[in-house]
């Protein structure tokens, strides 16, 4: 007989089909980590080529802030992780608490975030007047902050399922995509933390 | 970072520069009736630069090989599809063999090796010894430097007078005409203050991209006195195809003696008011 | 989420009229979907292709037939005009014709049915992707009727040229905003390409075993989504630039103050810009790889080298960005490092050519209309990459930069090549796609009007750059070095114009194949891919009712074994070798693992 090749394993229909989902999650976030790294790349770039970074005559960035934002957002990605850990058990009014959760700290972020916006905006700092440096900081913090926005409904709306009880521990797919989307978001933060507000 | 100081400066006043360039400059731009030659056939532009036939003779040679491998390539072709027709049985060779990889790999090395090793060599070692080697330019007494300002859609020139000094009363500045001494290197500064142009001289082989808000250099040099276009070679907007200029070739003695009544008309007609006129930056010699 | 009755990537065939046309998650109904799209644009870039060849041979002449578009200026091209008509040329066929044609359509056609799948990974998103698409078409085509008209920095859309200042109004802003609506359709299909190769192969589909045409779309897939994100970025700043003031691509105006950067844009643009150009020509390189064994009527030639050869190129198409960019004062160093790893990549391309020709050799070569294609592509893909090399190298980049041997060059590799290739593939699976045969002798005549008139007209490009003429010139005739290239310039008009007329041959014999052509059967081809072997032209709704299982690679073709057994050249893919015959293989008969 001719070889018949590696016929792949078969597995049940919806373990396929979640593995498909997940690594297509794992592709898409891969493709918009490029688009943030372009964007890093970016102020790098301009960063390294201007004289002075903060210019003298406009305020620097606050760390205080940013920093406990960091935080809440690390908080908010455990409470999604241990949201999948309890569905994975079957509790799903757990899961529902766990979610909220992360909504609420989400929602939190935003509310620092816009509080940061209008101290540094009354301090002078506007996009059009701010030169390379306003346009990386507001450039990026927006940006990302849409991100958080896309995350925040579309947990919002998980929230909404769980509470209903659409999940078990057979059936929990799209808490794990929007787990992992949420994962990226607060990576992309605590590299912007790090990057923008504390170099 | 000094250059780039100024640099911003000179980025801020943009529009106005324009306007009092023009004013600076009307006397010098009468010799502009000048006759650039047109070319004829369809080869390259002739050649007026020292350095120039390198460039010609690494594009030539690299033709030679290029017209070796597409005829062997057609030849192959077109042999493979007369003959080896419908009516000639197919042979069985999925050419996954040891010796028919072998030699897939050893040609490819070898054509590699040769046409683009040749590339690499001569190019390296042009940009080097000539276009990129700029250590030589400096250190020769007889280099005429000049800083070029491109705007939409002109070219700016700025010799430093006497007193070898950019950016000072004696400056000779010209506009869409750049007169350089034959047998000399033209060793340019140049940068825009709007948006990206090429600065491109086709009968030297030469061309330099001009950016905001950054200082480029290159250098040529003229083998024959004669008058040359300039062109802008980027995609600058509107009026790109207008952005031309004209290079006029002199003798040494000829460019003495225009350079010295130049600078005495610029010294009267110098206006320390006039800020928008002094867009020169300090000579940042590498 | 998904209907419980159906397996992976599987759904119920609708029967509405707008869920099984207009909204349908079918991967080939979307694939057909990009076919019309991308023609209708192709017509269109190839028109403002006319004007710009009208305007090189007849600068300042009102324009015939197009005219009435330009009616304000009496049928003459201004020069603000021309402008953006050369980069809605540049725009039009790179995002809009040469995408969707070759990657939307034949991506989503191919893909599934050459790897025994029943649908794409996501056809939602696949859907999604579809519209997504067709929004960044209004946009393109709503940027032509606002004030100041479309966008006109060109298509590589350089800052600071691109910002307001250079080009004011918001056609450039729309335009800007389309190519990242366009950007998010392109990695939406690339995601659900690249999960599909790796999660949806049928069993025995190994990596080796894939067509090559599988294996160019898949890498193209991968070069999207990773580098399309890097031009969305490049689009989100340039937007930002222009509509909220901010600074990304603007030098700095004032010492106190970090100025942005022009040539930041430049980079962001060809990191993108470079695998683009790969991009393009991948699919065509998948399509030959496989049209030209098919047609010889024997194995590829190294299988693995080709496909060597392409994740090469893949990988290397992704550090040699700079050589764009070699006359912005850049490093010396970074100059050098760039010319070097470009040259490497010539590597790659010989060991493509030298697989092709070796396949050709020795065969028993047929030259129905795709083969012819697919040869006309190896041809003007010969002449675009060698007169590449003179690109990537500095010192004879010096004098060629931004010239009309530039123009020459990217076109016969992305435009000839990418034209012709797509062409092949056309020819190659309108059957299958359609259930009808196209006219052979119309499709021959498209051949070779199309085949000669390309290389004329880049050629002709190509001889232009060499003495000298920059790119993008309203009337270059104003430079006096280049007074004497109006002949030629107008002779290579005349062969675009020819060019664009044979063209029609082809509108008509497509369109009139579609309603009146001859059916089709399964495998007029006789070649042993799945699609071809396991579907009826065209391919139900599930393309296969239960996963193929694939015993070998996808150009078996001359095998002795397999003609004395079967009495045909050729066996399919999942066509178990016959007893007889299958005792006395020997280990010599190795192709078939390939």
């Amino acid at each position: 007989m001719t070889a018949m090749g590696e016929v792949l394993p078969y597995r049940p229909p919806r373990a396929r089909e979640e593995t498909t989902a997940f690594l297509g999650m794992v592709v898409f976030l891969g493709s918009w980590a490029m688009m943030f790294a372009a964007l890093f790349f970016a102020y790098g770039f301009v960063r390294t080529r201007s004289v002075a970074w903060p210019p003298p005559d406009l305020p620097g960035l606050p760390w205080e802030t940013p920093a406990i934002n960091t935080l809440v957002l690390a908080a908010s990605s455990a409470a999604i992780q241990y949201g999948l850990r309890v569905i994975r058990q079957g509790a799903s009014p757990k899961l529902g608490r766990a979610l909220l959760l992360t909504v609420l700290l989400g929602a939190v972020f935003l509310a620092l975030q816009v509080s940061v916006w209008t101290r540094l905006y009354v301090e002078g700092l506007r996009p059009e007047t701010g030169g390379a440096y306003g346009s990386v900081f507001w450039g990026l913090t927006c940006f990302h902050a849409l991100h958080v926005l896309v995350g925040l409904i579309g947990v919002g709306l998980l929230t909404r399922r769980a509470f209903a009880g659409a999940f078990s521990a057979a059936k929990y797919l799209p808490v794990r995509l929007w787990a992992l989307y949420w994962h990226f978001v607060g990576a992309v933060w605590a590299l912007m933390f790090v990057l923008v507000f504390l170099l | 970072m000094e250059a780039a100081g100024q640099m911003k400066i000179i980025v801020g006043i943009k529009q106005e520069i324009r306007a009092s360039a023009v004013a600076a400059v009307l006397v010098l731009s009468n010799s502009a009736l000048a006759a650039v030659q047109p070319e004829s056939g369809l080869g390259l532009p002739r050649d007026a630069s020292q350095n120039g036939h390198l460039v010609d003779w690494l594009m030539n040679i690299t033709s030679v090989f290029n017209i070796i491998l597409f005829t062997i390539m057609c030849v192959w072709m077109g042999w493979a599809c007369l003959k080896h027709n419908r009516n000639h049985p197919a042979e069985y060779d999925p050419g996954s063999s040891k010796h028919s990889v072998t030699i897939a790999l050893a040609v490819s090395a070898f054509i590699f090796a040769i046409v683009d090793g040749n590339l690499f060599v001569n190019s390296i070692n042009d940009l080097d010894r000539e276009y990129w080697n700029f250590e030589k330019v400096a250190a020769n007494p007889k280099t005429v430097r000049l800083e070029i300002n491109a705007h939409q859609w002109a070219w700016d020139a700025r010799y430093a007078g006497p007193d070898g000094k950019f950016n000072t009363e004696d400056d000779i500045v010209t506009w869409n005409e750049i007169k350089v001494p034959v047998g000399a290197p033209i060793y340019v500064e140049l940068t825009s203050t709007d948006v990206i142009h090429s600065f491109y001289l086709p009968n030297f082989r030469a061309k330099m991209d001009a950016i905001p808000g950054q200082v480029n250099r290159f250098w040529f040099q003229a083998k024959e006195t004669g008058d040359y276009d300039i062109g802008c070679a980027q995609h600058c907007g509107t009026h790109h195809y207008k952005m031309k200029a004209l290079l006029s070739v002199v003798s040494p003695e000829e460019y003495k003696t225009w350079a010295a009544e130049a600078s005495a008309l610029a010294k009267r007609a110098f206006d320390p008011e006039d800020t928008a006129a002094h867009w020169g930056w300090d000579w940042k010699e590498l | 989420m998904h209907a419980e009755a159906h397996p992976a990537g599987v759904h119920p065939e609708p029967t509405s009229f707008l869920r099984r046309y207009i909204f349908s998650t079918d991967h080939k109904v979307i694939a057909k979907q990009f076919l019309w799209a991308g023609l209708v644009f192709l017509a269109v870039g190839g028109s403002l292709a006319m004007m710009i060849r009208w305007q090189w041979a007849f600068p300042g002449r009102p324009v015939p037939l197009f005219g009435i578009f330009l009616s304000r200026s009496g049928g003459v091209i201004t020069p603000a005009t021309y402008q953006s008509i050369f980069t809605m040329h540049g725009l039009i066929m790179i995002f809009f014709a040469i995408t969707p044609v070759m990657i939307g359509c034949f991506g989503n056609f191919t893909i599934p049915l050459m790897i025994g799948a029943q649908d794409m990974a996501f056809p939602k998103l696949n859907m999604l992707s579809f519209w997504t698409f067709v929004i960044s078409l209004i946009l393109i085509t709503a940027s032509f009727f606002v004030q100041l008209g479309t966008a006109a920095a060109g298509w590589t859309t350089y800052a600071p040229l691109s910002t307001q200042i250079g080009t004011p109004g918001a056609g450039q802003t729309l335009v800007v905003a389309a190519i990242f609506v366009t950007g998010a359709a392109t990695i939406m299909g690339a995601i659900n390409y690249v999960t599909t190769v790796i999660r949806l192969r049928s069993p025995g589909m190994t990596y080796m075993r894939m067509p090559l045409t599988v294996w160019g779309l898949w890498l193209t897939a991968i070069l999207n989504v990773l580098f399309v994100p890097v031009l969305g970025a490049a689009a989100l700043l340039l937007f930002l630039d222009r509509v909220f003031g901010t600074q990304f691509f603007i030098a700095g105006a004032a010492g106190v103050k970090g100025g942005g950067d022009p040539i930041l844009f430049q980079h962001l643009f060809w990191i993108f810009g470079h695998p683009e150009v790969y991009i393009l020509i991948l699919p065509a390189w998948g399509f030959i790889s496989d049209i030209i064994p098919f047609f010889a009527r024997k194995p590829a030639y190294w299988y693995r080298g080709s496909v060597f050869a392409m994740v090469a190129v893949t990988v290397l198409s992704a550090v040699v960005y700079g050589h764009h960019m070699f006359l912005t004062g850049m490093n010396p160093l970074l100059g050098k490092g760039f010319m070097t790893l470009t040259l490497i990549i010539s590597i790659p391309a010989e060991i493509l050519f030298l697989n092709w020709l070796h396949t050709l050799w020795k065969g028993s070569n047929r030259f129905p209309s795709p083969m012819l294609f697919a040869l006309g592509t190896v041809f003007v893909f010969g002449l675009g990459g060698l007169t590449g090399l003179y690109l990537g190298t500095i010192a004879t980049d010096l004098y060629l930069h931004d010239t009309m041997w530039v123009v020459g060059h990217f076109h016969l590799t992305m435009a000839a090549a990418a034209f012709l290739g797509s062409f092949a593939a056309i020819y190659f699976w309108f059957p299958k796609m359609f259930g009808r045969r196209m006219n052979e002798g119309l499709a021959k005549l498209h051949f070779w009007t199309s085949a000669v008139f390309i290389t004329l007209v880049f050629c002709g490009q190509l001889v232009a750059g060499y003495a000298g003429q920059q790119r993008r010139l309203y009337d270059p005739y104003q430079y006096t070095f280049l007074s004497h290239l109006l002949p030629l310039n107008r002779w290579t008009s005349y062969f675009a114009f020819a060019l664009g007329i044979s063209q029609f041959v082809f509108v008509y014999n497509f369109l009139s194949s579609l309603v009146a052509g001859e059916k089709a059967e399964q495998n007029p081809w006789q070649v042993g891919t799945l699609e071809w072997t396991l579907c009826p032209s065209p391919p139900p709704h599930y393309n296969y009712a239960t996963p193929p299982v694939v015993i070998r690679g996808p150009h078996e073709f001359a095998n002795p074994d397999v003609i004395k057994a079967l009495g045909r050249d050729w066996i399919g893919q999942t066509e178990p070798m016959p007893k007889v015959a299958a005792a006395a293989i020997k280990p010599a008969a190795g192709g078939a693992k390939d």
